[in-house]
């Protein structure tokens, strides 16, 4: 009897997640990502879920618990742009937690309907995560030196 | 809007803990110095509007292979990865 409570309160331990391409997905309450200052845009997704796409792909969905129909096409920085390493601001990454080695930088990846080699990377606004604390952020950028329509196709603007 | 006038070494207080000092008046441009909280963010408003727009061009509704998205990407970095690579 005993146990089966156990059991009952583990599997409740999993939340769902509504989201409109995925579906109802499980999802462990650890590995919700919580921006530590809203998206500019998307006020009301306060948390994330990242979600591989495949095993084999580079590419990420960083899909919102809180709107089902938010989901971004990421990537890692290092992976895309390896040149890419910008001087983040000390006040936005205290934010995320103290351990800064826990932390990974992703791009956000606009992708034209129809038109893939369109496609471009937020350079001016990458979001970096803190995967000890699960505590991320969309940082800003000096918009001098930085794209946030980066074509990702024409190496010759890196 | 409360609109203020201001010459230049003047300052404008926010609350407690914000201040804006004008610091220079120049060929037209402003130079704006900003005293405020860690917690408090400042940008100039067109990084936060750039953000938002290409945050929601992100958002659109792609129904996108990314199977194929990601074919394409390796092609393309293995057709620009530089020739005396020692790989």
């Amino acid at each position: 009897m005993a146990e089966a409570a156990m059991q009952l309160e583990e599997s409740s331990a999993t939340m769902i997640v509504k989201s409109s391409r995925f579906g109802a997905m499980e999802v462990d309450p650890d590995r919700v990502i919580t921006m530590t200052s809203t998206m500019p845009g998307f006020p009301e997704s306060q948390r994330f879920v990242l979600r591989q796409h495949s095993s084999k792909s580079p590419f990420m969905w960083l899909q919102s618990v809180d709107n089902p129909q938010l989901a971004f096409v990421v990537i890692r920085a290092a992976l895309l742009v390896p040149q890419y390493q910008p001087e983040l601001p000390v006040t936005a990454l205290r934010e995320l937690g103290e351990d800064d080695s826990k932390l990974d930088m992703l791009l956000i990846l606009s992708i034209p309907k129809g038109k893939p080699e369109q496609m471009t990377a937020n350079l001016l606004g990458p979001l970096m995560i803190n995967s000890a604390t699960r505590r991320a952020k969309q940082i800003m950028l000096d918009p001098s030196k930085y794209d946030a329509s980066w074509p990702v196709f024409e190496p010759e603007q890196a | 809007m409360l609109v203020l006038a201001r010459r230049s070494g003047e300052a404008v207080a926010i609350g407690d803990n914000i201040k804006i000092q004008v610091l220079e008046i120049k060929n037209g441009q402003v130079k704006l110095g900003i005293e405020a909280p860690e917690e408090v963010a400042v940008h100039r408003e067109e990084v936060y509007q750039r953000i938002l727009e290409a945050n929601r061009r992100a958002a659109g509704g792609h129904d996108i292979d990314l199977e194929e998205l990601a074919s394409e990407l390796r092609r393309w970095e293995g057709e620009s990865k530089p020739q005396d690579s020692t790989e």
